[in-house]
């Protein structure tokens, strides 16, 4: 008894903690649920690059990512997905057709002299630009479409400012083909400074670029489609033959993140490798809603209908198998929001099918008492090998559907995947609820007088 | 009630395999029609299918169904090839176009050109899906290999459970499933247009995952009556355990069918499918584990047993390989 009302305070605690979670933690909906853009890119090997590989990746994804900022979406998702393609989520985007178009092209990297006497006005637009960047950071988190849409306009004016500042280079432009490599390395006083290395050709451009600059103050800008990624100043001592031997360093107050992630946004501009969009799945908003909806109502329709048959054919052990049903239902959602797991339509499919696997548990305990009932013992002992006998049966069919899962999980792809996880936290889930839940609370049952009658847990038992 | 499952069991394997023959022959059919058992949709195929729906909320937009006749006027002045338009809705308010693969400005081209001529199209109800041919292949590969680790690893799990003819059983009856799920959607794609999508090889997977359940439980009366009674008959014993299951077999097939049958009743259009395939599926396995891999079970010990019964079983593993 004294274990049982432990047990009883444990699940409440746990169903308090649950609701807390529910309540507290957001639901992260798919794509499909909340309307929204998902798009597949596959980078392709080019003549010069043949084999993609990590590196080359890693520089396509921080090249979209840049892009993906560009559209001004809220909480977009970029990641890389086996080893050549980058997915991108664009959630509730109002124009796909754009955002396609803009994440498609290859990546375009360029190196412009600084107009003469705009010094004054250059440094006025990054300031304001960098004040754009911090709100939209701000924005992202609140989800306000239209204030997102309202500065990502003022940031695009704020660009094309900046942009009217510098020359196009001429006569030959200095672009992101002639760079081999750039990347991040310590400077002897202990901070970061990040290399550039030009081939043969490239590195005769820059020198020619940087004599011009050096010592005028005028500034090198290093554009990535057509944003100002960053603009050093060439100094005074290259003025005699700008710049030599293909490589430079690129010094000002880095840390080891931001060398590294500008050498990264370099070597993207610098891959001259092709992006295509291979998968596209745009769904509106209101369409998604209208999914959510049905799916739960449906969903909610089902478990009703489970929880009468239940009742309906085990009286009192049905119904508590429906309060550790409601409790499966709380514990699986709020461990879905504590996972942070994104519902997805199959993951709701998959949720919703749990359900019946975790009825299945109960069932076969439920039978299993019956017999020992039917076979003459005792209620308590009934109550106890049921639990018992079915356990093998309830161990055995749970793995085989986790051992699917894993495979699912293992080899599915995005959708999928939502599914098998889904599934199988349901699964571990139920084995819970059904095996300690239904236990104690069945086991509390009988420990009082009035519910203990063998009658309300198998009708038409025959008298002994 | 009681089952002489052992007794009927020809019966029982004709009923299976008449439905699985019926199943193959549609998917024969299917072979020739799309080169492919099942009507594939866009996720295998590849190309892009485009959803619109009428913005009803503006005044005199939607008193008439959307003429299917000017959709396919107007696919073809794109230069696009009309396959395969159809209304959507019970107010024929929605139309799915369906095309090879359309680049970015070919899909903005063609619906502008639907919305001026047939429009307004609300955006916010608007569905694209574009799939480019390798991505299906990559989906059905990566289906088709997830479908065999699971196999594998059922098989395994079991054996050491079990025995490895329990298991080598209960995939037998995990291939049944599986074919009459797949035969029936076959069915279903050369009648009723029905095509299979990712979601389906999802759903049977999740047959796979689920209707072992129901013979993994029959399967352990079986070991857990055999270990009460070793001397026992397998036939009576099967038979015993067989209807001893019985009624849970029902009531769970019931209780994960119960939801099941809301999300096809009421469920949105993606999942109805998925939900049917799963109900023809679990129903297949109730099936199978009740009347295909206990029977066989039975029928195979019987033969390999000595007379004397009991449970001197020699080597399962050279007992699979001459089966």
């Amino acid at each position: 008894m004294q274990k049982q009302r432990l047990m009883l305070i444990f699940v409440t605690l746990l169903t308090i903690a649950a609701l807390l979670v529910i309540v507290r933690f957001p639901t992260r909906l798919g794509l499909d649920l909340q309307g929204g853009a998902q798009l597949l890119i596959q980078v392709k090997p080019s003549e010069e690059i043949t084999q993609v590989g990590e590196r080359e990746l890693a520089a396509v994804k921080a090249v979209l990512e840049n892009r993906v900022n560009g559209l001004g979406v809220s909480e977009p998702i970029v990641q890389t997905v086996g080893t050549d393609q980058i997915s991108v989520q664009l959630p509730g985007v109002s124009d796909p057709q754009q955002a396609e178009r803009v994440l498609g092209g290859t990546a375009q990297l360029e190196f412009r002299k600084q107009r003469l006497g705009t010094d004054a006005q250059l440094q006025a637009e990054l300031a304001v630009r960098q004040g754009l960047l911090a709100q939209q950071e701000q924005l992202r988190t609140s989800g306000d479409e239209a204030a997102i849409a309202a500065n990502q306009a003022a940031l695009e004016r704020s660009n094309a400012a900046i942009q009217a500042l510098f020359e196009p280079a001429q006569p030959t432009p200095l672009t992101g083909k002639y760079l081999r490599d750039a990347g991040p390395q310590p400077t002897q006083a202990g901070g970061w400074e990040v290399v550039l290395r030009f081939d043969a050709k490239g590195g005769e451009i820059f020198a020619d670029l940087t004599k011009e600059l050096a010592g005028t103050g005028r500034t090198l800008g290093v554009f990535l489609d057509n944003v100002l990624l960053t603009a050093p100043v060439v100094g005074p001592e290259f003025a005699e033959t700008g710049i030599t031997g293909g490589s430079a360093v690129i010094t000002g107050n880095f840390d080891a993140q931001r060398a590294n992630e500008l050498g990264i946004q370099l070597r993207g501009g610098a891959l001259p490798l092709p992006v295509e969009v291979v998968e596209n799945r745009t769904v509106g908003a209101t369409l998604g809603r209208d999914s959510v909806q049905s799916s739960i109502y449906a969903g909610v329709g089902g478990l009703i209908l489970v929880l009468i048959f239940m009742v309906a054919y085990y009286r009192l052990p049905g119904a508590i198998a429906d309060l550790a049903l409601v409790l499966y239902a709380l514990f699986t959602f709020a461990a879905f929001k504590l996972l942070g797991v994104t519902l997805t339509l199959p993951g709701i499919a998959g949720f919703i099918l749990s359900i019946g696997m975790a009825v299945d548990a109960n069932v076969l305990i439920f039978e299993r008492t019956r017999e020992e009932l039917r076979a003459g013992k005792t209620l308590y002992r009934s109550v106890e090998s049921g639990f018992y006998r079915a356990f093998s049966s309830i161990l055995d069919s749970n793995v085989t559907t986790l051992i699917a899962c894993a495979a699912l999980f293992w080899l599915g792809s995005g959708l999928v995947r939502g599914f098998a996880l889904t599934l199988a936290l349901g699964v571990g889930v139920s084995m819970f609820t059904a095996l300690t839940c239904s236990r104690t609370f069945l086991l509390t049952a009988i420990s009082l007088p009035e519910l203990r009658k063998p009658e309300l847990f198998c009708p038409n038992l025959p008298k002994s | 009630m009681k089952l002489h499952v052992i007794q009927q069991r020809r019966f029982w394997w004709m009923i299976s395999l008449a439905v699985i023959l019926s199943g193959l022959i549609a998917m024969a059919i299917s072979w020739q029609q799309f080169g492919a058992p099942l009507r594939p949709s866009l996720d295998f195929v590849g190309g892009t299918r485009l959803q619109l729906e009428r913005d009803c909320t503006q005044p005199n937009t939607c008193q008439q169904p959307i003429d299917l006749a000017k959709v396919r006027q107007v696919v073809a002045a794109q230069g696009l090839s009309a396959g395969n338009v159809q209304l959507l809705g019970a107010e024929r308010q929605g139309v799915s176009i369906r095309t090879t693969t359309l680049t970015v400005d070919q899909r903005t081209a063609l619906q502008s050109a639907l919305d001026a001529e047939l429009g307004p199209f609300d955006p916010l109800r608007t569905q694209i899906d574009t799939v480019g041919p390798v991505i299906g292949r990559q989906l059905l590969v990566s289906g088709l290999m997830a479908l065999i680790v699971a196999f594998a690893g059922i098989i395994a799990y079991l054996t050491l459970r079990f025995q490895f003819d329990y298991a080598f059983f209960a995939i037998v009856a995990l291939f049944h499933d599986v074919l009459v799920t797949a035969g029936v959607f076959a069915i279903l794609g050369l009648t009723a247009g029905v095509e299979v999508d990712s979601l389906f090889i999802v759903a049977l997977l999740t047959i796979v995952g689920f209707s072992v359940n129901d013979t993994v439980v029959i399967y352990d009366r079986v070991r857990e009556t055999i270990k009460q009674n070793p001397t026992g008959k397998i036939d009576a014993i099967v038979d015993a355990s067989v209807n001893q299951t019985l009624a849970r077999s029902i009531n769970t097939t019931l209780t994960t069918t119960l939801p099941l049958l809301a999300i096809l009743l009421f469920g949105g259009a993606t999942l109805k499918f998925f939900a049917l395939a799963l109900i023809i599926g679990f129903i297949a396995g109730a099936y199978s584990s009740i009347f295909i891999a206990s029977t066989l079970l039975a029928w195979w010990r019987e033969r390999s047993e000595a007379p004397e019964g009991g449970q001197s079983v020699s080597t399962p593993q050279s007992e699979g390989e001459s089966s």
